[in-house]
């Protein structure tokens, strides 16, 4: 499982709204980080137990729309149905297409604290690229 | 390459056509608000939106221009019909993001006894922060007709008066919405949603009115000093983010059908005459109209807190709606270029229709001093209250500033509340605020936000609108 730590996240300051930069040796786990990433910003994951699981798959035209997709379906089943993911399984990921089971629980008010609210995804400033080894992400959300 | 930025006059910039740009660039700003601007994307962004197909005059940003997703926020622009394009970016995620002012009966002095009472009741009625049901749950039936009908389906189904409808901005349904052209997830995400405020900087905020610039328009608004006032800052929620997140995927696949190349993906577009570019309209028309209900369901439940918090009859405090605008829309409208009457399609994102004196589309009550327009500023300044004018339907095709617009990220934020109680900073200068969480409050800090004093001078200066009334806030629910 992956857990938060400062080696490979970064909150980026952006007037409004929020956004994060991952790091990854590849790139199953910069999908992976991403959306720990995004959730850290919604909830603290300390507070969350990877109880149950959920298959996600989804499908985009190109990898920088494939991230957009991925983190905006796992924020859709926040929304909707209360998800709080802590740990991504990445299974199968090619640029266009990416399966995972995903684990978590949904919201307990008793137990959870929720941040804030993403609107969107967005493609505004989106990055994925390579440095020397690593690979370096970063993704803006709406607020 | 470093953007050419060239000085038209005191208020008045621009970045001339160069490249790719089928027009120029303006931004509205007096020389130090420039200097703040220039820090950022947005003039990029500014000569970015100049580049679509259609555009007609200009590429317009209003002095409260910031960096946004494709658009810059408070960026104006018109595309001609035929040749034109709508684009998801021009209006924003949260379509038909408005504010409503309603005005009272009551003075200052009659409400701060009971602020506090009457904050924690708003509170209580108006559903506010993150992952908070609604005040009204309906099912995809239902909300179908929300899409169609927008505030009049909440007026009807006993939330506000038929009064209200005749002061909001198309009269609080907008024609031509299609609810076949939502998505099941749009449906989804809105169920629950009618009747809240949401977070981030959405607000419900009571005030009295501190100053008087113009008496005449005053009177005309039906505004007087001491007055107590409300102003509801809100939108489509889920259900606009949902279509416009839907449709910019839509918009990205149809750019290369339609050969569109673009500097920013964000701006993702497709022809006004196109099947992608009428879905879309008929798309955000739904998200319009849902955040019409929203704001008139919030509207009837801050009159039911008033009557609860204050002891009164119902309807005594005399709420009534002065006012109510869009901030995020697409809009054909019929203006006119280089001399011409032209019907265009107009995008306001963070940005207000200012109409001016003698247009129909005013309410006929205020007809003769120009459309009211509603520029909220932070927790713990002032608002104001302004008119359209002809200079706006010259220059602007129709429209103004919308907001102080934040000079600080929310980390930025967080870190200067560090250590304070702002809520109790503001209770010791009278304001009483009530957020779904601290950090709601300290990440709207009102040091976050520019100073809503200069947007709205810089407007005035340009005589794209004209300055009415300024608002001091009493207290304030923050999502």
């Amino acid at each position: 499982m992956e857990t938060a730590s400062p080696n490979w996240f970064r909150e980026i300051d952006h007037t409004g709204d929020i956004g994060i930069e991952v790091e990854a040796p590849d790139l199953d786990t910069l999908f992976a980080r991403a959306a720990r990433g995004m959730f850290a910003m919604l909830t603290d994951l300390a507070c969350v137990r990877p109880g149950r699981s959920r298959r996600v798959q989804v499908e985009a035209p190109d990898r920088d729309a494939l991230m957009v997709r991925w983190l905006s379906e796992l924020n859709y089943l926040h929304l909707t149905e209360g998800w709080l993911f802590c740990r991504f399984d990445v299974e199968e990921r090619t640029d266009r297409h990416l399966t995972a089971t995903v684990h978590g629980e949904t919201f307990d008010p008793a137990r959870h604290t929720i941040y804030t609210e993403i609107k969107a995804v967005t493609f505004h400033g989106l990055t994925i690229r390579r440095e020397n080894d690593r690979w370096i992400a970063r993704v803006i959300f709406d607020m | 390459m470093a953007l050419k930025i060239r000085q038209l006059n005191e208020y008045l910039w621009e970045i001339p056509k160069e490249g790719g740009m089928r027009v120029p660039a303006r931004i509205y700003a007096t020389k130090r608000m420039m200097d703040d601007i220039r820090s950022d994307n947005a003039p990029q962004q500014a000569a970015n939106v100049a580049h679509l197909p259609g555009i007609v005059k200009a590429s317009l940003a209003m002095p409260d221009i910031h960096w946004g997703y494709g658009f810059p926020i408070g960026g104006v622009a018109a595309f001609d019909l035929d040749e034109g394009v709508i684009s998801p970016g021009g209006v924003g995620y949260d379509v038909n993001c408005g504010v409503r002012l309603m005005a009272s009966e009551l003075r200052r002095e009659d409400v701060a006894p009971r602020a506090k009472a009457l904050i924690e009741e708003l509170f209580r009625r108006v559903p506010t922060g993150v992952g908070v049901g609604g005040a009204v749950k309906v099912d995809e039936k239902t909300l179908r007709k929300v899409a169609v009908e927008g505030a009049h389906w909440a007026v009807k189904a006993g939330y506000g008066t038929e009064e209200d409808l005749g002061f909001i901005e198309e009269g609080g349904r907008i024609e031509g919405a299609d609810p076949g052209a939502i998505s099941d997830r749009a449906w989804e995400r809105g169920r629950t949603q009618l009747g809240t405020l949401g977070s981030g900087n959405h607000f419900l905020e009571v005030d009295y009115v501190a100053e008087v610039y113009d008496e005449e328009a005053a009177r005309v608004l039906g505004l007087f000093p001491g007055q107590v006032v409300v102003i509801i800052h809100t939108g489509s929620r889920g259900f606009g983010y949902q279509t416009c997140d839907d449709y910019l995927a839509v918009m990205d696949r149809a750019m290369q059908r339609y050969n569109i190349t673009l500097p920013d993906r964000q701006l993702a577009c497709a022809p006004l005459r196109s099947s992608e570019g009428k879905a879309y309209l008929g798309a955000m028309r739904c998200a319009v109209n849902f955040a019409f209900a929203n704001r008139q369901i919030i509207a009837h439940n801050t009159r039911l807190a008033f009557a609860e918090a204050l002891g009164l009859k119902p309807g005594a405090a005399g709420l009534r709606t002065v006012y109510e605008v869009a901030h995020n829309i697409a809009k054909i409208e019929e203006h006119e270029v280089d001399g011409q009457r032209l019907r265009v399609c107009v995008h306001r994102k963070g940005a207000t229709r200012a109409f001016g004196p003698g247009m129909t589309e005013v309410p006929a009550r205020y007809r003769a001093v120009g459309q009211p327009v509603l520029i909220p500023g932070d927790m713990g300044r002032y608002s104001y209250v302004l008119i359209g004018t002809e200079t706006a339907m010259h220059e602007t095709f129709g429209s103004t500033c919308h907001g102080a617009g934040r000079r600080m990220s929310r980390r930025q934020a967080k870190k200067a509340a560090r250590g304070r109680n702002v809520a109790l900073e503001l209770e010791r200068e009278g304001i009483f605020v009530r957020g779904a969480s601290l950090r709601t409050i300290d990440e709207e800090i009102p040091e976050a936000y520019k100073d809503v004093a200069d947007v709205v001078d810089t407007c005035a200066l340009a005589g794209i609108s004209k300055k009415v009334a300024q608002l001091r806030p009493i207290g304030c629910i923050k999502g």
